[in-house]
Order: structure tokens, then sequence, then C-alpha cells
């Protein structure tokens, strides 16, 4: 009788073994495809070019918007005496919501070096330069000529955001950042997003699109 | 009679998140008109189901007298895995070879990521005999780190309808993350309630010394749960992801502390033993419900994480209180 129940439980054991295999056999099989490197690349290259878009973006209609963008000393003057017409006259969004952006420029000194951003003492404020982590739609949706109709898909207008971050952390920040001191001058350009109805003028970061 | 007024007191006890949640409910549907409407009413269920799978894995751990302070890291690192291996898959180009993942392929991997990370906080809590605090506080720096490497820093975002369904679909006329966080606490309610493992967590929360004498493998259940909370932080992880289309490399911070939070107002007592799944599950309704209400009522986000914080120091008080009548 024990050698019966034995083998019986040797039996359930392997049933066991054999139906968790074949489980994990189906959900891998499930779960991973295999192709050739060469044609998945040729397959993409057909597909919406983010990174093409966004620099063509950036050169044709980002910059030459930055030349008229308000200087942010008036535009937070502005905000504070004004906050209706600020936001009708210089702020853009693609989205619903408080949070719009704008374009701005300006000039100040570096008053400290931090290590995702720069301290800015402009003459009428302080505020900060993102460095590091270079997020968002800021500067997508600042210029106000991003034209989110032309879109089918949400991830191409996701994919444009993210390819100018790319872009502007490559060709603008890696480029000035070895080189800035404290005491610094530093002309910039980009923009910020304000939320129109907790609207904080104390903590203002720019993301640049320009560093001279 | 004593006796009958000590068990009345108890009862009460039990009760006083449901009361709580209760009086929320109807300070702010008296102030804001948008309370109780149908849309707000799914709107908060779908906004609490991330929480209350990391808060139904914390109470595991609390229950054991642990902590858990890597879910927010975690919860990023597995959405960031997930999207990067859907969207991008691996590429082995001195093969000449592409390993594309499916769905179900992708979420597998965030959620054994998540398993994986979690069995670590766990082998180094017994193991090596660190605090859960300070292993787990470790895990939450390198899990951050590994999900900046993995993303550089960028969001990943476009992973398409498919994988949207995971966050924004509905089924049956509710929300998919309420289903998943519905199945999470109905598998977290048995192992608790009704396994051998769930006698054991409560076992050593209460008296961990105790339940050694008695023979049960303490370092076994902590890697186990550890390795729960882990995988549990990975759903939340996908379904953050899935809802916002897009793996945001800061996804989940402070996360860690709504999850506590719920345990705690959920009348889980920090020091083991004591609390259940179902009250966090009220917990986490009810900071879903206060942030909700918070942000109808139009207050700014810095008071909103000032009343926050207010409302867990209440909740800790009048526990402690409770303990010590009881």
């Amino acid at each position: 009788m024990p050698l019966l129940e034995k083998k019986n439980n040797k039996t359930l054991s392997w049933l066991k073994y054999g139906i968790g295999s074949a489980v994990v056999l189906l959900l891998v099989y499930n779960s991973v495809y295999f192709r050739k490197l060469d044609e998945v690349k040729a397959e993409a290259s057909g597909k919406f070019d983010a990174a093409a878009f966004a620099k063509t973006f950036l050169e044709k209609q980002l910059t030459p918007k930055l030349a008229t963008a308000p200087d942010i000393d008036e535009l937070t003057t502005l905000l504070s005496t004004d906050k209706n017409k600020a936001f009708e006259m210089y702020s853009h969004a693609t989205a619903i919501g408080n949070i719009r952006y704008f374009l701005v420029k300006g000039q100040g000194t570096i008053t400290q070096i931090n290590e995702n951003d720069l301290t800015i003492q402009t003459p009428k404020q302080q505020l900060t330069l993102a460095m590091e982590f270079i997020y968002g739609n800021a500067l997508r949706d600042a210029s106000g000529e991003f034209d989110i109709t032309k879109f089918t898909k949400t991830a191409d207008i996701n994919n444009v955001s993210s390819e100018l971050n790319k872009l502007i952390r490559a060709s603008v920040v890696f480029p000035f950042r070895p080189k800035a001191k404290v005491g610094d001058t530093v002309q910039f350009a980009g923009a910020i997003a304000l939320n129109k109805e907790h609207l904080n003028l104390t903590e203002i970061e720019v993301v640049p699109a320009s560093l001279k | 009679m004593q006796t009958t007024l000590e068990t009345q007191k108890q009862r009460l006890s039990k009760l006083q998140p449901l009361i709580a949640l209760f009086v929320l409910c109807l300070i702010i549907g008296l102030l804001s008109d948008k309370f109780f409407t149908v849309s707000n009413f799914w709107n908060v269920l779908r906004q609490i189901s991330v929480n209350i799978c990391l808060s139904v894995g914390m109470t595991l751990v609390v229950l054991m007298a642990g902590i858990d302070l890597s879910v927010g890291s975690v919860l990023a690192l597995c959405g960031a895995i997930t999207a990067g291996l859907f969207k991008m898959g691996i590429e082995l180009p001195s093969q000449n070879l592409y390993i594309g993942f499916t769905l179900l392929g992708a979420s597998l991997a965030g959620v054994l990521t998540g398993a994986l990370l979690g069995f670590f906080n766990g082998f180094v809590i017994t193991r090596f005999k660190v605090p859960s605090f300070v292993a787990t506080l470790a895990m939450l720096t390198v899990a951050r780190g590994l999900t900046m490497l993995w993303t550089k820093g960028f969001p990943i975002s476009g992973l398409g309808e498919q994988f949207a369904y995971m966050g924004t679909g509905w089924f049956l006329g509710v929300p998919v993350p309420v289903w998943i966080s519905a199945v999470v606490v109905a598998l977290a309610v048995f192992l608790s309630d009704k396994t051998k493992l769930g006698r054991y967590i409560y076992a050593i929360g209460g008296n961990e010394n105790a339940s050694l004498l008695s023979g049960i493998n303490i370092n076994k259940v902590k890697i186990i749960v550890y390795t729960i909370a882990g995988a549990l932080a990975a759903v939340g992880g996908l379904m953050v992801t899935s809802r916002l289309d897009s793996a945001q490399p800061n996804a989940g911070t402070g996360y860690e502390l709504d999850s506590i939070a719920a345990v705690v107002i959920g009348g889980t007592s920090l020091s083991g033993g004591k609390g259940s799944i179902w009250g966090t599950v009220l917990g986490a309704i009810i900071i879903g419900v206060l942030n909700n209400g918070l942000v109808l009522l139009n207050v700014s986000p810095f008071w909103q994480q000032v009343v926050k914080g207010f409302v867990i120091l209440l909740a800790v008080i009048i526990d402690k209180a409770n303990s010590k009548n009881g």
C-alpha cells in the first residue's frame, strides 16, 4: 500500500511539473517572436520620422519665434498685474487644462550651478535653467506653431516632444554646460510652463532652446 | 458587562475608517456638486487602482512588521521595461536578429522584473539582516537609477491602443484598472485569510521569535512577501504606463508614501501582526477621495500635501489611542 501511494505521488508530481512546463512554454510562445533585424529596420524607415520632424520644427518654426518672444521680466510683471491678459497674449497649449506654455527670452547672471539646473539672476528675478532633464511639451507647445490636427496618432505627437527635447539636450545644453561658470552672463531663450489657476512666479524653470 | 463594552469598542475601532470615509464623502459632496456624479465615481476608482495594488503588497509587508520604500521606483522601472520591450524589443545586430515582445510578453517581463527586485529586497533583509527600511531605501535609489539608464532619461511613449486598454479601457461597464485591482484584492484576501502563508505573515508580525520557535521558516515567508510586493508594484507600473501611454522615468515618485498612508489609515499596525487587506482598500479609497475632493475644491497642490500629511498623522494617533485602550 505505501508503495502504491509512493508511486501515485510520483505520478502526481510528474503531472504537476508537466502541466507547469506546458503552461510556461505556452506563455513563452505567445510572448516573444523573432525576425531579421534588417527587415524590421527597413519597415521602420517607412514610418513617421519624429526626429526629422522635430529638427525641421526647431529650425523653421521654433527658432524664428524665439526672436519675437517677450522678455521674461516683462512677462512676469504683466502676469502679476494682469494674469488673464498675459495668458491670452503669450501662452499656448495643445491640450486642455490649466497648464499653458510661454516662449521667453532674457539675460541674467549665473549665481549657482546645481546638479540638474543653473540658477540665474535676471534684473528682476531669480529663475532656473533646466540642464539635466529636458522633459515635457513646453518647447513643442509654447511656439503656438505646432498643429496637432495634422497628426493621426497620439504616439507621433508625443514622439515629436521627445525628439525635440533630445535635440535640445544634444545641441544646446551639452555644448553650453561644461563652459558655464558662476558669474557668467547668459543670454537665453526657451519655454516655460505656468499653471493659470495656481500661478506660481517664484519657481520659474526655463527649458532652453538657445543659450549664449 | 465590561467585556461587552470592550467588544463594542473594538468593533467601533474597526469601523473607524468606514466612518471617516462616509464623513469625508459627505463633506466633499456638500461643498462640490461634481463629487456625487457617476463619472467622478469611476474617475476616483480608476485613480486609486494603482495605489490599491501597491498598498496590498505593502500591507503584507507591514503585517510582518516590515516596510517597503522601493515600490514607487520599482513601479517606474517595471513600467519602463515593459514599455521598452513592447515598443523596441531587443536588437542583436551581430546576429541580425530582432526579438520582439507581444503585449503579454512585455507585461510578463515587467512583472517578473518587479518580482525579482522584491526577491532581492527579501534576500538582503533575511540573509544580511539589513533593516527593511534601509534595504528598500537602497532599492528605491537603485531602481530609479536603473530606470534612468534604461530610458536614458526620456519617456518611452507611443505604445498604441492595445497597450492603452489596460489603463484606459472598459470591460463590462467597469474600467479595466478597477478589474485588475479587484482581482489583486481578492487574491490577497484569500492569501491572508485562507492560507498557511497568510497565517504565518500575521504570526511573524505578532511575534517573530515565537514564530521561529514554532517552526515557521521566517526567511522564506519574508522573501515570498517582498517578492509579492515587488510583483504588485510592477502591476501598478503597467497600469500607470498604459494609462499615460508613456513610461516616464520619474513615474511613481512619492507613491510609496501614498501606499503606506493607505495601509496606516486602513488600521494596519506599523509594528505588525494587526490589520487587514480590506482595511487597506478602505484606506486607499479615503486617500483617493481626499485627493479627488481637494482637486474638486480647487485647493492648491501644495496645501493638498499638507492636508494629506495631517490626515496620516491623525490616523496614526487614533491607532495608537486604540491600541492603548484595547
